[in-house]
């Protein structure tokens, strides 16, 4: 039996479904939000360094749950393995209210306006996809602000040369830099002729929003914060948007597919209640914002006469280009001790290395990292100390309070064969097809991510570090928080599967508000960028809805 | 038929013997009996080495057939936590059962501010108006609470009107005996009569029962594992009294990160009072102070002021002579003049 | 005193058949033996020899013990496995020898040196980075979980088991 039609279904409250929902909420038309997590508050995780959604050897904290939830992974020899979202190489995104942004670091990077133009900044790389968005950093730049205003971003870019224009600062100056990391940090950095400054956070330096400044405590990226410093789409415009009285939020809800008409116009989407009842929600416009992963799985998964291998698939670039980014950086020891107990931890950047580094097609930003609690440190070791035995306790004993990590998150090349289908075979709890990843990144990928780690060392080194060591990466697929770019924004539909608004080219009313669209991921943490073109895709349907008479 | 009847009677039978049975060996014995179950050994060896080990399982742990087969059920299925904790309605139980032995303490607790009710304190217009309430709320407040903010006030904003969604707690006191107590910790029996608290440290022992309720644990973490935060004027760390009690005090009226005085909730004496510690003048179970003054300053204060009048009080923001931070150069910006008081007054350890 | 006793022995026998008078061994899957040999192991990982508490001292083979009830259960065959077959190499005096001889028995496994006939094909390879991870963060994860006691690993790093920390608007300044 078919529920009341409603304008809007929007599929996922994580950093993008809210921010749709909320824009079309708040131009009066009525909207349901479906997500398959719940509501969570900070008393269940209690900052449990083993059971978080950073370190999860004990599962994750926010969702998705081990039972019910596979996926299968194809490694580089071939093989399938079933995997369970507490594994490593499931890619997992947190499936809650708020998604990722209830836990996350909450890095809040404008992508630089050449991350929009890589083909025609670099040219093609062989065996690559590699290209051009079909929108600009100054078509985003609206939205960007919006983001950062509505959502609250504290910090200084200021110093930062390598970046696009901002008409408006941030609204919240950065968290007290004092830091002995940020200080040594700064400071080399100036020697080395570099141009630091103080990394863009969605978290509260000084109350915003009707919600406290963070208290800084050691927990930060993984954890919900107790205080509400970070600001999550669960704790801003879902609030906005549920206050209007035009949002109904339904969690527990597990969407199975999008129901189409033969021509190819969707007429809602079927999902699972919180009772693993089915129902039909009707709708004018479906919003897909699951993540890049989900979202291909949800498409994939609605199949019609006129898109028999699934929506906006006619020409197979669904599920395709599956990136994250490779986070690759140096550690160096200091003679003095490091470790002041003052969270978050990461506070400064320097983006010269984002473009621009000879014979490489791309860079990286780079930053200095949160907080590593113990159980994140354990296993850190230079090259030549043992895993375990007294030398390997030895040198955390020593070394844990004196370590300094400096890493960035390397822009990947998109590969064609990087990419998650659905399995032929495991199903989730719900009998929904799950998702089959295969693939890897591209080797050039990895040579720039190497670059990198030159670059990271020697921060370190000029920062005093007496004993310093490289971690480059591999070629193992990539997705995981950042995940991006499975269903490609461009004009052609024969290249892509949305077009540069979010819709998907072969249905006139179906968008995807995600990350999904990145045609490439930017050398930055993608959240804001996630949020930008929410709203860019909100305002977007909001007027179209308007036009359509609705 | 018959032999299932016979076999439903035996069953039955069998359940009647062992129910009592079972109530019995837990609660016979004491320890002893209790220790059976792994899981709460290692509980109740810290209880046989605890200054309590003379007080009985029963007569503090709720003990009733019923709850003692829920716990054989827990135990056979094996769903029994990590770490075996007191329930929030089993800690609130306890400070009555504490103050059975400890009354005079418990009197004091209950006329100071440390007895704040759940209602006085998380039904505060003016605060909830300016302040919206949190999870983080619960670290000093109401920490053995079982839920997040949402599960205890509602709205959670700071509109109002508010209400507790838990109308049982409106009377409880957020802040039990178990907030700073933990019955388990290794110590001797008290016997005889103990002097009461002096005004100097090195006068009280810091009672090896002195552990903050750490929410997030879920466990009490021990005076000697709460640190004493180094306490900066700008650059200058404040001299600060070693009583490692006030480790106690300092997780609830802290500074805020970096550790600058005045920050936050910090009350760090510094000026004419700094290096003392706080149980210098706050009785930890009372918490009023005014009448400390005369402890130390017999008649009138150092300055010839009555202290008992003076506007010294912490709630006074305006306050110059606010007891924690109150300098000589407050009063006196051209210079101190020369002391006027005997020298057979009181000496202040630090 | 005599009637109590006699109870107590008559419950004991109806309710505690499993459990029986083991104070002492607060185990909750493991055997007394197989606990015993987890420790000697998890000891020669994070030994004390140094004077600094080790794995003994956190307790991290409680914290594996806790989490093979829950968590760790699937891995439950592969740990006992693991402990029968290095004692089988030691015959049977695994927690006896030194932990120096320990180390070198354990290297081997790490290798995946071990005989295959015990080990599996993969010479103990897989089993021995379960248990050290799982030591690990026994040793140097949250003591909610049952390891960490007494937040020994945290106070031998120098960090404060809870942090000072206040919030909120500033008085005075």
């Amino acid at each position: 039996m078919a529920l009341e039609k409603v304008n809007a279904v929007v599929i996922g409250a994580g950093a993008a479904g809210p921010i749709v929902a909320k824009e079309l909420a708040v131009a009066g038309f009525r909207v349901v939000l479906l997500e398959r997590g719940r509501w969570h508050s900070p008393w269940e995780c209690r900052k449990d360094d083993l059971r978080n959604q950073r370190t999860n050897v004990l599962g994750n904290a926010f969702g998705p749950e081990d039972e019910g939830n596979p996926r299968v992974l194809v490694n580089q020899q071939g093989e399938a393995r079933v995997l369970l979202p507490s594994e490593g190489g499931y890619n997992n995104n947190a499936a809650c209210v708020g998604g990722g942004t209830l836990s996350y670091g909450a890095m809040a990077w404008r992508f630089h306006p050449d991350d929009f133009r890589t083909r025609s900044r670099y040219g093609m790389v062989a065996d690559s996809t590699l290209d051009d968005w079909p929108i600009t950093y100054d078509d985003l730049e609206p939205y960007y602000e919006k983001a950062e205003w509505e959502i609250g971003v504290s910090g200084d870019d200021s110093g930062n040369p390598f970046k696009g224009e901002r008409r408006k600062p941030l609204p919240m100056p950065p968290v007290k830099p004092d830091s002995i990391e940020h200080q040594l940090l700064e400071k080399a950095a100036r020697k080395l002729g570099l141009h630091p400054f103080h990394i863009p956070m969605l978290r509260n330096s000084v109350p915003y929003g009707g919600r406290p400044a963070c208290m800084r405590c050691r927990w930060c990226v993984g954890f919900a914060c107790e205080v509400d410093a970070k600001c999550g789409t669960q704790n801003t415009v879902l609030r906005t948007a549920l206050a209007t009285g035009n949002l109904e939020l339904r969690t527990r809800a597990m969407t199975k597919e999008i129901l189409l008409d033969p021509g190819g116009r969707a007429r809602g989407v079927a999902y699972f209640d919180e009772n693993d009842r089915l129902q039909e929600q009707p709708a004018d416009v479906v919003v897909v914002c699951g993540g890049a992963t989900e979202s291909a799985r949800l498409l994939l998964n609605s199949r019609s006469k006129a898109h028999p291998r699934g929506l906006g698939n006619n020409s197979d670039w669904v599920g395709r280009n599956l990136q994250g980014h490779l986070y690759t950086g140096a550690f160096g020891l200091m003679e003095q001790r490091t470790y002041d107990d003052l969270g978050p931890g990461a506070s400064i950047a320097i983006c010269d290395y984002v473009h621009g580094n000879p014979g490489l097609a791309g860079g990286a930003m780079l930053a200095n990292e949160f907080i590593r609690l113990p159980v994140q440190f354990m296993n850190t070791r230079p090259p030549g100390v043992p895993r375990w035995g007294l030398a390997a306790k030895e040198f955390m004993k020593r070394n844990y309070t004196r370590a300094i990590a400096v890493q960035g998150p390397t822009q990947e090349i998109p590969v064609w064969d990087a990419r998650c289908e659905l399995d032929p075979e495991v199903k989730d709890r719900w009998g929904i097809p799950v998702l089959r990843m295969s693939g890897g990144r591209h080797a050039h990928t990895v040579e720039i991510g190497e670059y990198i780690t030159y670059k990271a060392e020697a921060w370190l080194q000029a920062a005093g570090a007496i004993q310093t060591w490289r971690r480059g990466g591999g070629r193992g697929l990539s997705g995981g928080q950042h995940q991006a770019g499975t269903a490609r924004m461009g004009h052609d539909p024969k290249t892509s599967a949305v077009d540069a608004n979010g819709r998907v080219h072969e249905s006139e009313n179906v968008y995807v508000a995600d990350a999904s669209v990145h045609v490439t991921n930017g050398a930055f943490n993608p959240v804001l960028t996630i949020m930008a073109i929410a709203y860019r895709a909100g305002e977007h349907i909001a007027r179209e809805l308007k036009g359509k008479g609705i | 038929m018959k032999t299932v009847l016979a076999i439903a009677m035996a069953v039955a039978l069998a359940g009647l013997l062992l129910a009592p049975a079972t109530d019995y060996a837990y609660k016979a014995g004491g320890g002893e009996a209790c220790a059976r179950c792994h899981e709460i050994a290692p509980q109740v060896e810290a209880w046989m080495e605890s200054s309590h080990r003379e007080v009985r399982c029963e007569q503090c742990h709720h003990s009733g057939m019923l709850t003692n087969m829920r716990r054989v059920r827990d135990h056979w299925a094996g769903e029994v936590p990590a770490k075996p904790r007191m329930k929030h309605a089993d800690v609130l139980a306890m400070t009555e059962r504490c103050r059975s032995c400890h009354q005079q303490e418990y009197a004091q607790w209950r006329n100071g501010p440390h007895s704040v009710t759940f209602e006085s304190l998380f039904l505060d217009k003016k605060h909830n108006s300016e302040r919206i309430l949190m999870d983080d709320c619960f670290r000093c407040h109401g920490m053995h609470f079982e839920g997040g903010i949402e599960d205890l006030v509602q709205p959670v904003n700071t509109e109002g009107p508010w209400e507790l969604k838990r109308a049982d707690l409106k009377n409880t006191p957020a802040l039990p005996c178990l907030s700073c107590h933990s019955v388990h910790r290794t110590g001797q029996p008290l016997k005889g009569h103990v002097r009461k608290a002096g005004i100097s440290w090195r006068e009280e022992i810091a009672r090896p029962s002195l552990a903050l309720f750490d929410r997030r644990s879920l466990a009490p973490v021990a005076l000697g594992d709460l640190p004493l935060p180094v306490v900066y004027e700008d650059e200058r760390p404040v001299k600060m009294s070693p009583d490692q009690r006030q480790g106690l005090c300092y997780q609830c009226h802290a500074p805020l990160a970096g550790g600058q005085i005045k920050s936050g909730d910090d009350r760090t004496p510094m000026g004419v009072h700094e290096g003392l510690s706080c149980l210098a003048c706050h009785d930890h179970h009372r918490g009023t102070t005014r009448t400390s003054c005369a402890t130390c300053h017999p008649r009138l204060s150092n300055c010839g002021l009555d202290v008992e009048t003076m506007d010294t009080t912490f709630a006074n923001k305006e306050s110059k002579h606010n007891i924690h931070w109150v300098k000589c150069a407050d009063c006196h910006p051209k210079g101190v003049p020369p002391k006027r008081v005997s020298s057979s007054s009181p000496r202040l350890a630090p | 005193m005599k009637r109590r006793s006699f109870f107590l022995v008559a419950s004991g026998a109806l309710t505690g058949a499993g459990c029986g008078h083991r104070r002492s061994a607060p185990f909750r899957t493991l055997s007394e033996s197989e606990a015993a040999t987890l420790e000697a192991w998890c000891d020669a990982l994070i030994p004390s020899t140094d004077g600094t508490p080790g794995a003994k001292e956190a307790r991290t083979s409680r914290y594996i013990d806790i989490q093979l009830t829950r968590r760790f259960r699937k891995f439950r065959p592969q740990y006992q496995q693991a402990l029968a077959a290095i004692e089988k190499m030691t015959g049977g005096r695994f927690t006896e020898i030194s932990v120096e001889e320990r180390t070198v028995l354990l290297e081997k496994i790490e290798k995946g040196e071990g005989d295959k006939a015990l080990w599996g094909p993969d010479g103990g390879r897989e089993v021995f980075n379960l248990i050290l991870q799982h030591t690990l963060q026994g040793f140097y994860g949250n003591p909610r979980h049952g390891g960490n006691h007494d937040y020994v690993s945290w106070r031998m790093l120098g960090i404060p088991v809870v942090p000072v920390r206040g919030r909120g608007v500033a008085y005075g300044a």
